[in-house]
């Protein structure tokens, strides 16, 4: 699997505040979900995910970088699916703080102040972007 | 066995959730989750996964058998993490349609406060119609909860 380009229609939808979702795997082949405050666009290839808590996808990522996100597009009726390998974590620079204000403003609005808190910017590559419609999928 | 506490919690008040595998060559899948239901033994859960997310769903669960299962409350973000041995997968029930039809009731309830202006059907549609249900013995409990206590194992329910 090589390189895709983050279309630009995904932009809106990695801002929309709709928390995502990732799945990783450890070296020993055990899978581990979470749920992520943010995915910051970096570039057509790259993207950011926030660095909070979720400690066992952090080992991870770093033992086997392979990573899926999730992300859901309420107003698009539906969910973009990437595929990411993880290349480094940047704890200050313009993308981190970028991430961190919208951390912040992320906390404020859903009453996590205080709780979420940004500890670093793990900056991934963007192997695969798929986007799955859902309207035929709607209860009936 | 799993706690009274996050039985009630996966019955009454968790309103989404996200499954996870991975294929042979250690590579992650993701799989959107519509509900859930605690089998009578209090350690089996099911998971109902919508047409969409089954891709690599099946074929990884019969290579390897690992499942994790994080469900949530949103907005409170109370969260738990499920891991465990695939068992089987069988088509839906008419029971796992209204288990479905409760849950997406419970989202939209609970997100509307903080999505005030988006309309009925785009909130109804963020718990997909299911269209499997994937059963797994869960073998260890996490809390997901964001703060200072996320991550810790809650359950080692059997010998591992």
């Amino acid at each position: 699997m090589g390189t895709a380009r983050l279309p630009a229609e995904i932009r809106p939808v990695l801002d929309n505040g709709v928390p995502a979702v990732m799945v990783t795997c450890s070296a020993d082949g055990v899978p581990n979900t979470t749920v992520l405050s943010q995915v910051y666009y970096v570039d057509e290839t790259h993207a950011a995910l926030s660095f909070q808590f979720f400690s066992k996808t952090i080992r991870n990522v770093r033992e086997n970088p392979r990573a899926y996100v999730c992300v859901a597009d309420l107003a698009g009726h539906a969910n973009w699916v990437l595929q990411l390998e993880f290349q480094r974590s940047e704890t200050e620079g313009p993308i981190f703080d970028a991430m961190d204000m919208q951390i912040e403003a992320i906390a404020s609005a859903t009453g996590m102040s205080g709780i979420f808190k940004l500890r670093a910017a793990d900056i991934y590559h963007v192997l695969s972007v798929e986007k799955l419609p859902h309207s035929q999928w709607l209860a009936s | 066995m799993i706690s009274g506490k996050i039985v009630r919690f996966l019955e009454q008040r968790a309103n989404v959730a996200f499954g996870g595998t991975r294929d042979r060559d250690l590579v992650p899948h993701g799989h959107r989750v519509s509900g859930w239901r605690v089998d009578a033994d209090g350690r089996t859960l099911t998971a109902l996964v919508p047409e969409q997310f089954i891709a690599h769903l099946v074929e990884s669960l019969e290579d390897n058998g690992h499942f994790a299962l994080t469900v949530e409350e949103f907005p409170s973000h109370e969260t738990y993490q499920f891991k465990g041995r695939y068992l089987r997968h069988r088509p839906l029930r008419h029971d796992d349609v209204e288990v479905v039809d409760r849950i997406r009731e419970r989202f939209v309830k609970n997100v509307r406060p903080i999505y005030t202006d988006a309309p009925e059907h785009v909130l109804k549609a963020f718990i997909l119609k299911a269209h499997l249900a994937v059963e797994f013995e869960v073998l260890e409990i996490y809390l997901q909860t964001p703060g200072p206590g996320a991550g810790a194992r809650l359950a080692p329910l059997a010998e591992t």
